[in-house]
């Protein structure tokens, strides 16, 4: 019984924790909407400028280059009024210690030969980590910790649907950029229905459900959401018709460059020519 | 302009060609009339409003608009449809529907970016409307993040900025906290006055006198029962009590049990 009620309590975690990472990731704009550098510029050239400092920095050979880099996006992320902490905790819990497993072999000179920097003996095995292997692995690390964190600082400081707005001027159909935008407004809506049944479910059947009764309550659960999904459909449609969508969707585009996007864009492009001319 | 807006002969409708959800329905709409249409949950108000705005077409009857029949080949007529949403707007009764956009300007617009509303008098409109409505703060947030209130008055604002002849309302005041619910009859009251033909749905008794020069009754099959002035249609206790729309209302005053039918419409004010 208590096994039970503790897989219970597992589901109920899961559940709940993955709603609110829904939210928490993809619809809280606390950063997006503080008055930082970042944040203050038209969405559109800070998106390019973060693919120049993203292509610059998988270009740069020098470890040097990629940490300046590297150290380039935390003075962005703290002009931006982004808590450090809370960056650094975003940007190297997963990705970067995930690639640094990886490129882990690579330390030993099975894999990279070269000049001994450090010997032990591990399960018996004489194990040696090159020089050369140390400043790959270094380099592969902080690439890849330096692109995630400017992926994350653009992000964190960009309004969800300007991302998506955005996309139009890499040539995506209106129409596909439209569809993206309502089933962003539409998954918050879900969000809540779940949470909503999961809740109701709870509060009538308490705790105590048998595993066969729980699964056809899920099953009921996916069906209802599809019909609600399927309903829902239909009423928005009938929503864009009455305001005379016909096929080809119109909408706003209220992107405005200043002379501080310009400046921004040519002293990133000066640095990104600099990375690929001289230090490629 | 045409002496009727709508006009119903005898129009029916069903879901999926086996459910009734309208029976041989005869309305006529003049330009500038508040028209009101009341009835219990499922007795065919939506559906009715569906129709007006096109979205649905009659199984059978004519609908006709300023003379000119709704059918699937009119609307195929770009020009025809162009011009029918320019002059008819519609307030869906769930916001959510209707506001599908990212952020509350986005939807807001909408309708004029698709009807091919000039930029110029676009952001004009926009800027008087979220004056009236109080809804500045709003525009660059998403319409997750509104209450209900706010849900309605956005979803509003993004059908009265195509500035319609005739505004279709379905239950716009369901679920609004009083100053809300006063604060949008007040609006709908100020469109009639400016010329506007206003049809709303609703079971919310209490605003049908401000809102109607003519009330329709439909009752549970699907039919109009009765129509007329909206006090003539608000005393007839016998009539809103058959179609649900009153019920019997028991309390005690002191040691004095009470009991009424309970209209929604004045809030027994004086009767106590």
């Amino acid at each position: 019984m208590k096994k039970n009620a503790r897989k219970r309590d597992f589901i109920e975690r899961s559940l709940i924790g993955i709603l609110s990472f829904l939210k928490g990731s993809l619809f809280a704009e606390e950063h997006a909407l503080k008055s930082g550098f970042m944040q203050s510029l038209d969405p559109r050239i800070k998106i390019l400028t973060f693919a120049i400092f993203i292509i610059a920095t998988l270009l740069a050979k020098s470890i040097l280059l990629v940490l300046s880099l590297y150290l380039l996006c935390l003075f962005l992320a703290c002009i931006s009024k982004i808590n450090l902490g809370f960056f650094l905790k975003r940007t190297w819990v997963f990705i970067p210690l995930f690639s640094l497993f990886i490129a882990l072999p690579a330390l030993f000179s099975n894999f990279t030969p070269g000049e001994e920097l450090f010997s032990f003996k591990f399960a018996g095995l004489a194990l040696v980590i090159t020089r050369p292997g140390g400043l790959t692995v270094l380099l592969f690390v902080l690439r890849v910790a330096t692109t995630v964190s400017f992926a994350v600082l653009l992000s964190i400081t960009t309004r969800n649907f300007e991302l998506l707005r955005v996309l139009r001027i890499f040539r995506i159909p209106q129409a596909f950029v439209m569809v993206l935008g309502i089933c962003y407004r539409y998954i918050y809506l879900f969000i809540g229905v779940i949470e909503n049944t999961y809740f109701a479910i709870k509060s009538r059947v308490g705790t105590a459900m048998r595993y066969k009764r729980g699964q056809q309550i899920v099953g009921w659960n996916i069906a209802f959401l599809w019909v609600r999904s399927y309903q829902l459909n239909e009423d928005v449609y009938k929503a864009m018709l009455s305001r005379g969508y016909s096929g080809e969707p119109q909408v706003l585009n209220n992107f405005r460059s200043g002379l501080r996007d310009w400046l921004w864009l040519i002293f990133v492009g000066v640095i990104g020519i600099c990375i690929i001319r001289f230090f490629h | 302009m045409h002496n009727t807006v709508f006009s119903l002969k005898e129009v029916h409708f069903s879901y999926l060609g086996k459910f009734p959800a309208l029976v041989a329905v005869d309305i006529d709409i003049k330009p500038g009339e508040k028209i009101s249409i009341i009835g219990a949950n499922g007795s065919g108000k939506s559906t009715l409003l569906h129709l007006l705005d096109g979205l649905i077409f009659a199984d059978r009857g004519i609908l006709s608009f300023c003379g000119k029949e709704l059918n699937e080949k009119n609307f195929n007529d770009v020009e025809f449809s162009r011009n029918f949403r320019r002059k008819v707007g519609f307030v869906f009764q769930n916001p959510d529907v209707q506001l599908f956009c990212p952020t509350v300007k986005e939807d807001i617009v909408f309708g004029p970016l698709q009807l091919g509303l000039a930029k110029e008098q676009m952001h004009r409109r926009l800027e008087k409307l979220v004056t009236i409505l109080g809804i500045q703060d709003l525009l660059n947030r998403s319409p997750n993040q509104l209450s209900i209130g706010e849900k309605r008055k956005a979803a509003l604002a993004s059908t009265l900025i195509i500035e319609p002849e005739i505004l279709i309302l379905d239950e716009p005041t369901a679920g609004l906290d009083p100053q809300t619910s006063r604060h949008i009859i007040d609006l709908l009251i100020e469109e009639n006055i400016s010329g506007k033909t206003i049809i709303t749905s609703t079971h919310d008794l209490h605003i049908v006198e401000e809102i109607s020069d003519l009330v329709y009754v439909f009752s549970s099959d699907k039919k109009i029962v009765k129509y007329g002035e909206p006090e003539g249609i608000l005393n007839d206790t016998a009539l809103l009590k058959a179609n649900n729309l009153v019920h019997i209302h028991s309390h005690r005053h002191k040691d004095k049990v009470h009991v009424h039918p309970h209209v929604h419409l004045d809030h027994h004010e004086g009767e106590h």
